[in-house]
């Protein structure tokens, strides 16, 4: 292997390029100001402090981590039971299913999520069938739901494909020895299957929640102006505003979140990992 | 010993789409038993475990425990326990929580299961793991921990499926003993599958051997070896040498030509019987102090004794004659063909029925293309053959005129004929080119198919019997000329131990006692 160590030089070169430098670049941003035409960058807080002052901002935070959460919740309590039920059939139905969780995804997500607005809107096939059935009057665009069940139906796959592979792993005499022991069906779910099935549920929550907490095109679509998200906030100040230190300071502090979050459910998996826990 | 019976299987019939596994096995199973159902793989032993232990269904019949039927009770219900094959331990779960996992289910307080689980490990002698990860034990330890975690809830039962399969030998040895001495000090029934008759030997109370869904014997291991009731029994257990033969009268029986004496008795007169013979009871004495006399095939050392191979009634053969020539391929006069064939020998009988495709077949004709190696087929065959002995002329070319000539032989080829054996045997002189015999990817195969070897029964010409191919020459660097090549059966030989020496070659004398012979009702295969 060693001769070939030098080969990956321009790989490394290339992610530093593409990944490190604008990651910097981002950091840097955000705790300088624009300065005056002699000294280019000066050294500043205001961004953070800005931020961390403002209740409206701190609202908007709170907003985006409830509703990543909230879609979260939602995947892991659709998703769990699909990918149980995919992961009990023969190899050959499994791999039929899983095609059809994936098959939306060769399509454009913007696409999929204009023809949720079609749907949705006054008039549209869910509207109309919804309030003939008088369970929903008036707006369904534009709405916290709205928004909710485009990220719910746009990440699903993720949750799913991550439990049915831990689960697909499993051995099954677990099952029967679990049987053997004494155990309901229950039981050794309770037990045995929901325990092994654990890494893929952290994974699947991380692969859902991260894109979650940070998107912007779901909820401007869904969402109109009525939903601003941390996501749109930070698209706002680059695009619309200009602010380019003000919105890679948001960036940082959305990731710096992030990072704890992930931390905390790793650990939360590590704790349940087979063979360390203590004598009770 | 008067034992209670604590289970009952009552013609238990299970089939896996559409394929008959169990085929109505009734079994009882006493209390404090150590039972291994024993068969070569897919006889059905774990499919009858597996019924037993609640995780299948049979088609048809009655599972009855403790007097009671439990066809319909779950696995979780059920009061016997399970060592499964690959163990399967619980990953996420330490040594302690996979033995307490049964205990923690019954609601048991903490201080009780820790007082079991402790005692578990004693016994299994894995004091001081508790905390392992079961993942990182090796094969033995995790073997162990099985057994802990299906004892510890008491089981009136334990079902062992092949629990030492994926054991190393000296392991498995161990871990024989490991397991009888367990069944002893906590006194359940141990139900054992396994396909290792010497597993069963050594550690069984009770053998119960099964063949393609059916139970063949049940009996006690020394009863199982000493006294098999069939055929299978007597070659999947021990080491057997196993002989056709007639059943005269009550304890006279004639087998390898000769009357004898033996101990069995109630079968019809000139009933046909199978005979047992274990080879350590045969003896090994002078050529005239024997009941049967051998040429000495072969000897091995074993250690202990030498498992030697005699010869009673020698088996059929024939030699043939094997002209290996040089390459006569004939090229076309463009060069851009190539044709070969050989000269070869059909019997007198068989003329009647040659067409144009045997006789290409056996003289091997080809054609092809030398540039390009592709094959080019043989247009025509012209040839003019009687039933009569002589050489007769045969022309072979292809659709272009290229062209060979060959020659065949009728012969009046004798059949070998051994009455004795019952057999008889029969080949052919052949001709083939050097390159032949340099190429040929399996030799014997191919000496067989030139020849036209083939030997059978004298009772039943259909049943052809095996010949084993004998030639004394070095297929690597072998040249034109003539060779010998001989085609035989095995004679009926006898596979004796003894602790003495014996030449390959020499005469011997085979003597053993009347009891020595067993005979069983005989058994077509």
């Amino acid at each position: 292997m060693k001769r070939f160590s030098k080969l990956t030089i321009p790989y490394i070169a290339w992610a530093a390029l593409m990944l490190l430098l604008p990651m910097l670049l981002i950091a840097v941003y955000s705790f300088t100001d624009q300065g005056n035409s002699i000294i280019p960058f000066t050294f500043t807080l205001d961004n953070y402090v800005k931020f961390f002052t403002d209740p409206d901002f701190l609202l908007i935070l709170w907003r985006s981590i409830l509703i990543a959460l909230k879609t979260t919740v939602l995947c892991l309590l659709l998703g769990y039971p699909i990918a149980y039920f995919i992961a009990r059939c023969e190899e050959k139905t499994q791999n039929l299913l899983i095609l059809c969780i994936t098959f939306p995804m060769w399509i454009n997500m913007l696409v999929r999520t204009y023809a949720w607005i079609g749907l949705l809107s006054e008039g549209g096939l869910v509207q109309r069938v919804l309030s003939l059935l008088g369970l929903a009057d008036g707006e369904l665009l534009y709405t916290e739901g709205a928004v909710l069940l485009g990220m719910v139906y746009n990440f699903l796959p993720f949750m799913i494909l991550q439990i049915q592979t831990s689960l697909s792993k499993m051995d099954y005499a677990l099952l029967d020895a679990s049987a053997d022991l004494g155990a309901s069906p229950r039981q050794t779910f309770r037990l045995v299957t929901l325990p092994l099935s654990l890494p893929g549920v952290v994974n699947g929550i991380t692969l859902v929640f991260l894109p979650a907490v940070s998107s912007f095109f779901i909820p401007k679509m869904l969402g109109g102006g009525q939903y601003f998200l941390i996501g749109n906030m930070i698209e706002n100040q680059f695009i619309t505003v200009g602010e380019w230190n003000f919105g890679s300071a948001i960036a940082i502090i959305m990731a710096v979140i992030m990072m704890c979050l992930m931390m905390l459910v790793r650990r939360i998996e590590a704790r349940n990992e087979g063979g360390k826990g203590e004598r009770p | 010993m008067e034992q209670k019976k604590l289970i009952e299987l009552r013609n238990i019939v299970k089939s896996f789409d559409g394929q008959l596994v169990l085929k109505g096995v009734s079994l009882d199973i006493c209390e404090n038993e150590f039972v291994t159902l024993l068969g070569p793989s897919g006889c059905g032993k774990t499919t009858l475990l597996r019924i037993l232990g609640g995780f299948l269904d049979a088609d048809e019949g009655s599972v009855t425990f403790d007097g009671k039927v439990i066809n319909e009770v779950p696995p979780y219900q059920r009061e016997l326990n399970t060592v499964f094959q690959k163990y399967a331990l619980f990953p996420h779960l330490n040594v302690y929580e996979n033995i307490a996992f049964g205990l923690k289910l019954k609601k048991m307080s903490h201080d009780v299961i820790d007082q079991k689980v402790m005692k578990m490990l004693k016994l299994i002698g894995l004091e001081g793991f508790e905390s392992k990860n079961t993942t990182l034990l090796s094969g033995g330890q995790q073997q162990r921990v099985a057994i802990a975690r299906a004892l510890v809830n008491e089981p009136k039962v334990l079902l062992l499926d092949e629990p030492l399969a994926a054991l190393d030998l000296k392991l498995r040895k161990e871990m024989q003993y490991e397991l009888k001495r367990i069944q002893e000090e906590v006194g359940i029934t141990f139900i054992f599958v396994t396909h290792d008759q010497e597993e069963a030997l050594t550690m069984s109370d009770k053998i119960v051997v099964m063949n393609e869904g059916e139970i063949l014997q049940v009996d006690a291991p020394q009863d199982i070896y000493n006294k098999p009731n069939c055929r299978f029994v007597a070659n999947f257990i021990g080491e057997s040498n196993i002989f056709p033969g007639v059943m005269l009268e009550d304890y006279h029986l004639r087998f390898d030509d000769h009357d004898f004496d033996c101990g069995c008795f109630g079968f019809k007169k000139n009933e046909p019987v199978d005979v047992l013979i274990r080879p350590e009871q045969i003896e090994i004495v002078k050529k005239e102090d024997g009941k049967l006399t051998g040429e000495v095939l072969s000897s091995l050392f074993k250690g202990v004794h030498h498992e030697i191979m005699v010869e009673t009634v020698p088996g059929t053969r024939v030699t043939v004659q094997m002209q290996l020539i040089r390459n006569q391929d004939v090229a076309s006069e463009d060069g851009n063909e190539m044709i070969s064939a050989n000269n070869f020998y059909v019997d007198i009988e068989d003329v009647e029925h040659m067409d144009d495709r045997e006789i290409i077949a056996l003289s091997n004709a080809q054609a092809w293309n030398p540039h390009t190696d592709e094959f080019i087929s043989i247009a025509h065959v012209e040839y003019d053959l009687r039933a009569e002995e002589g050489i007769y002329p045969v022309v072979f070319s292809t659709g272009n005129g290229t062209r060979v000539e060959r020659r065949i032989h009728v012969v009046n080829q004798p059949v070998v004929r051994n009455e004795r054996a019952n057999e008889a045997v029969m080949a052919f002189n052949f001709v083939r080119s050097v390159d032949e015999i340099m190429e040929s990817q399996a030799l014997d195969t191919d000496l067989r198919t030139w020849a036209g070897a083939q030997g059978w029964k004298l009772s039943d010409e259909e049943t052809s019997v095996e010949l084993y191919v004998d030639y004394d020459f070095e297929p690597d660097e072998v040249k034109e000329g003539v060779y010998p090549v001989t085609f035989e059966t095995t004679g009926h030989e006898f596979k004796v131990y003894t602790t003495t020496h014996h030449e390959e070659g020499q005469e011997v004398g085979l003597f053993f006692p009347p009891e020595a012979i067993h005979v069983m009702p005989h058994t077509e295969y």
